[in-house]
């Protein structure tokens, strides 16, 4: 019950900061909404048992990925940012489209779901868990794994190359 | 957090002291500070109120809570408040996921007319299974204070010092990170009690299928992974942004960074959460690298009981409880100790440091970071896999 009750408030609050990211007008609530979103996921994975996915989520998402995307909005020029994005056509637009996608996601993930905190059969012991994902993402998913790991090289390689041409941040003369 | 109201109590009172530990010894750490400063540039410091100056905390906090509430007008309010109670969960969440002694196992009793099971109370606030994982992941979220700070007081030089800071401490995290892998790497675990019971024996590993044991050294990290114990303690510097890297809060030349529009208590508590991070810094240090609470071959999880035994005879016939409860109890407060004067010696070397060496240059901060600890500590996880592989490969059979 205590599981159920933790997993149910949890996701009302997921909920309201989701939908905090996308409709506060200000850029960096928005970006500090969504920092409270992957801090929840994060409990929220802990919450089924996967417990070093929700501390990588913690480390990689909440720590690192938001930090930089709150000191980037920090830098801009909020005043305009507010005017472009709060009113008009275009934004209303998106922001419906986003309220329908969302919708459509909660309804389809609703119905193909099954019962909520319904543990597999062939359940792994908790401590095991990450030695368990380790294996699998050497073994079955080696492919998947190291393709990823070169696509974010190609991203990182692509910035510099981006910041280097003339007109970047980082231009030769 | 509990099978029955007992064990709950237990729990919640224990999980609320570990936090007044972690509260309480920011005054202290601050007197040793001010003195320690004064003792090594050859100045008397604070000795006026009260015996060796320990009144002056009294008179520091007394400062604090009545000094004037300053809110920036054109700030954002909810954000300058938020700032100063961010810093501080994330040092209190940390802490209470480090061990700090031994399990203690408490027999079968009667109370108040009911019958109450055995337990087993964990000498910290909570155990979680990825230990390592969940102090790095949260520690990670010590930046966002700074971010806010800065965003909410709505003052260029604020804003420039918490990007500024936390650009340090994102930096830093990666080699940080790097050089718990190569702990994670060699005791095989994420659990730091698991890691601190691998280190009370003697120092002993395989070398081509042959098992070597060195019996006048105790099985401690630091001789395994040296070159990471440094990196780490360097990195921890910088996350507690503490000199030689502490640009984030440097008073004389740069503004006082992101808390420059703070005062009084809210001021006080991103210093508590500095102070903080300094212990959970020194605790993942003595976990990792210094045998955690145990003390190879004097203290340890073995002999801790058998040095109480006596004394526990004794408590159990004056006091009416079972004589292996007390036993377990004062073994674990004895390891207890063991741990804190471990911890203590770290919290001076970081006040130490901080009074010998001079500041980096910002330019020469991000170098160390990302051209030299980070190549390192990759290098030493790529040396310690290699290692392990090789040595613990079982040749011969």
């Amino acid at each position: 019950m205590w599981e159920a009750i933790g997993f149910y408030s949890l996701a009302i609050f997921l909920i309201f900061f989701g939908y905090q990211t996308i409709t506060v007008p200000n850029p960096i609530h928005s970006a500090l909404y969504l920092v409270l979103t992957m801090i929840g996921i994060s409990a929220a994975f802990f919450n089924l048992g996967a417990q070093f996915i929700a501390g990588v989520q913690m480390i990689v998402y909440a720590g690192a990925v938001m930090v930089l995307f709150v000191m980037v909005l920090m830098l801009f020029d909020l005043k305009s940012e507010l005017r472009s994005f709060s009113r008009g056509l275009f934004s209303g637009g998106i922001k419906v489209m986003s309220a329908a996608l969302l919708a459509g996601l909660a309804i389809g993930a609703a119905n193909s779901s099954v019962a909520i905190m319904e543990t597999a059969d062939d359940a792994v012991k908790e401590v095991d868990v990450t030695r368990q994902l380790g294996i699998l993402l050497y073994t079955k998913y080696l492919y998947a794994f190291e393709a990823l790991g070169v696509l974010l090289l190609v991203v990182a390689v692509g910035v510099v190359a981006v910041s280097r041409m003339k007109g970047g941040t980082h231009a030769q003369h | 957090m509990g099978i029955d109201v007992f064990e709950f109590t237990v729990n919640l009172i224990k999980m609320i002291i570990i936090f007044l530990m972690m509260v309480q010894i920011v005054p202290l750490l601050v007197w040793v500070e001010r003195r320690g400063s004064a003792y090594i540039q050859n100045r008397f410091g604070p000795n006026r109120v009260g015996p060796l100056g320990l009144m002056q905390l009294l008179a520091d906090a007394v400062k604090f809570l009545t000094k004037e509430e300053f809110i920036p007008k054109r700030g954002y309010p909810f954000l300058f408040y938020v700032a100063p109670v961010v810093a501080m969960i994330p040092a209190a969440l940390a802490f209470g996921a480090l061990p700090l002694s031994m399990p203690i196992n408490v027999e079968a009793f009667d109370m108040f007319g009911a019958h109450w099971g055995p337990y087993v109370f964990k000498f910290q606030s909570y155990e979680i299974g990825i230990g390592i994982v969940f102090v790095l992941g949260i520690s990670s979220l010590a930046a966002f204070s700074m971010l806010l700070a800065g965003f909410g007081s709505n003052n260029k030089y604020a804003l420039y010092g918490a990007l500024r800071a936390s650009a340090q401490t994102i930096s830093y995290e990666l080699a940080m990170g790097l050089a718990i892998v190569g702990v994670i790497l060699l005791f095989n675990t994420f659990s730091f009690l698991e890691i601190v019971n691998a280190q009370s024996a003697p120092l002993n590993f395989m070398a081509f299928g042959h098992k070597v044991e060195w019996g006048f050294l105790p099985n401690w990290g630091i001789f395994y992974q040296p070159l990471g114990a440094v990196i780490l303690f360097a990195a921890m510097f910088a996350e507690t942004n503490r000199l030689p890297f502490d640009l984030p809060e440097a008073e004389g030349e740069l503004v006082a960074g992101y808390h420059t529009e703070y005062a009084g208590f809210k001021f006080n508590m991103f210093f508590i959460g500095e102070y903080g991070h300094m212990l959970v810094a020194s605790g993942l240090m003595v976990i990792f690298y210094f045998g955690g609470h145990t003390l190879w071959p004097w203290f340890t999880p073995e002999t801790a009981p058998k040095i109480m035994g006596p004394i526990a005879e004794k408590l159990a016939a004056v006091f009416s409880l079972n004589v292996n409860t007390w036993t377990s109890v004062l073994a674990a407060l004895l390891l207890h100790v063991v741990l804190l004067v471990k911890i203590v010696f770290f919290l001076w070397i970081f006040i130490w440091v901080r009074w010998t060496l001079p500041r980096f240059r910002y330019d020469q901060l991000m170098d160390l970071g990302w051209r030299k600890m980070l190549p390192w500590a990759l290098f030493n996880t790529v040396l310690t896999a290699i290692a392990i592989l090789v040595m613990r490969y079982p040749w011969g059979t």
